[in-house]
């Protein structure tokens, strides 16, 4: 499913946190949203998935427009904090979101399995989550984005607290994902894991400083750093508001 | 919906203590107000200067569930000797100026009880020359002998349940809120109506448990009179704890935090007690009586007080069925409106 964003912007008590977005992503891409804390990462994926609405511009996913409940059915969302119950068991956590889902309870048990040993958390799945540990949390809730073989998943810093190691199963798993045929979108604001992907996007104060494959936007960086693009961005910046 | 509900009971039941307090801590309170505003089996002590009063009085007096001290040779004024006695519950002079003069330490259940000694101990000794000196008082609901807690304890009934159950549903909500478990379970193709019904009806089974138990607790257990059908009573008090699930929903949209909601309680929470029936609402001034259509609780605690007081039917009762079911459905409407905070579908 093509993901089409057109001239989107957002704004907040007047203060506009989204700036003239437009970029389009393919089928089965990993794209992650790049950019620091504050520069409207989560504000773009709450826009995508429909739980905020524009100000002004469209979003297609193929060609529904958002918002539209169908089609949250085909969309796993990840947000950044880790928004699973406490005092249920892991299992019954994903119980839980596959009923939201309506999917059937013996098709439900047997995705639960899948998706449990998938984030390898298949021998805690009786325990209850306020003992579990940040990284399976995370990838608790991973499992809960995936319940529904969605084709296009949207994370909010899914690898965010997490360890070198953990991460790199994570960073794995999506690209298993991907080669099933889900679109894949992580916001991150680490640096490093551009390389992961197939392209990203680069946002700075709510406005999109650079969308390119990352072999393009490497070649376009001069010190062949990510880094290095924010700060032109950032200087760019400062000097257009001084010519103001 | 379903798997909604489903989920918040699995929460409870995982959650000892949050169901203890559902379902006992009712009970526990309403024992506790039993022993409080019970019938007391209290003797008054009261004296008196025997030399002073007449002698058929006295033995009147004697022979009424009371004890006597004698203090004809104190010299101590009633107040002073109240002061420097404090077993002692009242002391009764009598002058031919101005007749009995009954002093007693402060207003309360024992000065009451001896109060009540005195009189009819004055009425006994004074209706055989005068008939109607003897007063019968009767009611047309309840009687003489009813303690404070049968005749107040369908009040009582009504507030804990919605108190308890109004606690836990707005701080769960709001904790939901918190966690940013609500926004993720906006995320998935559910209904906003869905949430606020599986919500309601998740918490509903056990405020329904703990409203039955509350009434047959208080009818079998604590002996509290009930004239009607005890199932009336029941049917009212599920419906008082389903809007207060509601209600609590509802104050939860307004917190930001479970201190937020604890704030609330003052405000939302005391004047209805106000409201529920401890208080006659025709002698309050400038209409503010006229409030209580506002508070589920009025309606609530009326149709018990219907039911178990003066024996009233499902005919006695129903508009206030009516109202507490068009209130739980308006707060189950605005809570809906109020996810679109979330998610504008």
């Amino acid at each position: 499913m093509e993901i089409k964003v057109e001239k989107v912007c957002k704004s907040f008590d007047k203060k506009p946190v989204i700036h003239d977005l437009t970029f389009t992503i393919d089928s089965g891409e990993i794209v992650c949203l790049l950019g620091p804390s504050g520069s409207g990462k989560t504000t773009t994926i709450r826009l995508l998935i429909g739980a905020i609405a524009a100000d002004s511009g469209t979003i297609c996913f193929g060609d529904i427009i958002v918002p539209n409940i169908k089609l949250l059915n085909k969309i796993g969302f990840m947000p950044q904090n880790d928004a699973l119950y406490d005092d249920l068991s892991g299992e019954d956590n994903l119980k839980f979101f596959a009923g939201l889902y309506g999917i059937k309870k013996d098709k439900s048990e047997k995705r639960i399995s899948e998706v449990l040993k998938l984030v390898e958390l298949t021998n805690d799945r009786k325990k209850y989550v306020r003992n579990y540990s940040g990284g399976m949390k995370k990838r608790l809730s991973l499992a809960a984005a995936l319940i529904h073989e969605p084709d296009v998943l949207l994370l909010d810093e899914p690898t965010s607290g997490i360890d070198p190691v953990l991460r790199r199963t994570i960073w794995d798993q999506f690209k298993n994902l991907k080669n099933q045929g889900t679109t894949i979108i992580v916001s991150t604001h680490v640096m490093d894991e551009v390389s992961e992907c197939d392209k990203a996007a680069l946002i700075y104060n709510g406005i999109l400083i650079h969308f390119d494959d990352i072999q393009q936007l490497f070649a376009k960086a001069e010190n062949g750093k990510v880094e290095e693009l924010f700060l032109k961005a950032a200087k760019e910046q400062e000097e257009g508001a001084a010519i103001c | 919906m379903l798997s909604l509900a489903k989920r918040v009971i699995q929460q409870i039941i995982g959650d000892k203590r949050t169901l203890a307090l559902i379902i006992f801590a009712p009970l526990l309170l309403l024992t506790l107000l039993y022993f409080l505003l019970g019938n007391t089996t209290y003797t008054p002590t009261i004296a008196i200067k025997e030399n002073a009063l007449s002698p058929a009085f006295v033995s009147q007096l004697k022979s009424e569930d009371v004890k006597i001290v004698d203090i004809s040779s104190s010299n101590e004024n009633a107040n002073d000797y109240l002061k420097n006695h404090k077993d002692v519950d009242a002391v009764l002079e009598v002058s031919k100026l101005t007749g009995a003069n009954i002093t007693m330490f402060e207003s309360s259940v024992k000065s009451g009880k001896a109060m009540e000694v005195i009189q009819t101990a004055i009425q006994n000794t004074a209706k055989n020359i005068i008939p109607i000196a003897k007063v019968n008082i009767n009611y047309v609901y309840g009687n003489t002998n009813d303690s404070t807690f049968s005749s107040l304890g369908f009040v009582f009934l009504g507030i804990l349940s919605f108190f308890f159950v109004f606690i836990i549903s707005g701080m769960a909500l709001v904790r939901e809120r918190s966690s940013g478990t609500l926004e993720r379970l906006l995320m998935t193709p559910i209904r906003r109506r869905q949430v606020i019904l599986g919500y309601s009806v998740g918490y509903s089974v056990f405020a329904v448990i703990q409203a039955i138990l509350i009434v047959l607790y208080c009818i079998y257990v604590l002996k509290i009179h009930c004239e009607g059908n005890a199932l009336w009573v029941i049917l009212v008090m599920v419906l008082m704890a389903i809007s207060a699930v509601v209600f609590g929903a509802m104050i939860s949209i307004f917190s930001h935090s479970e201190f937020q909601v604890v704030q609330f309680i003052p405000i939302v929470l005391v004047p209805q007690i106000f409201f529920s029936g401890l208080i006659p609402l025709d002698t309050i001034p400038y209409y503010l009586g006229n409030l209580c259509y506002i508070t589920p609780v009025y309606y609530g605690c009326t149709a018990i007080k219907r039911v178990m007081v003066e024996g009233g039917g499902f005919c006695d009762i129903w508009m206030f069925i009516v109202a507490l079911l068009a209130y739980t459905f308006i707060l189950c409407v605005l809570n809906t409106l109020a996810l679109k905070k979330y998610r504008k579908l």
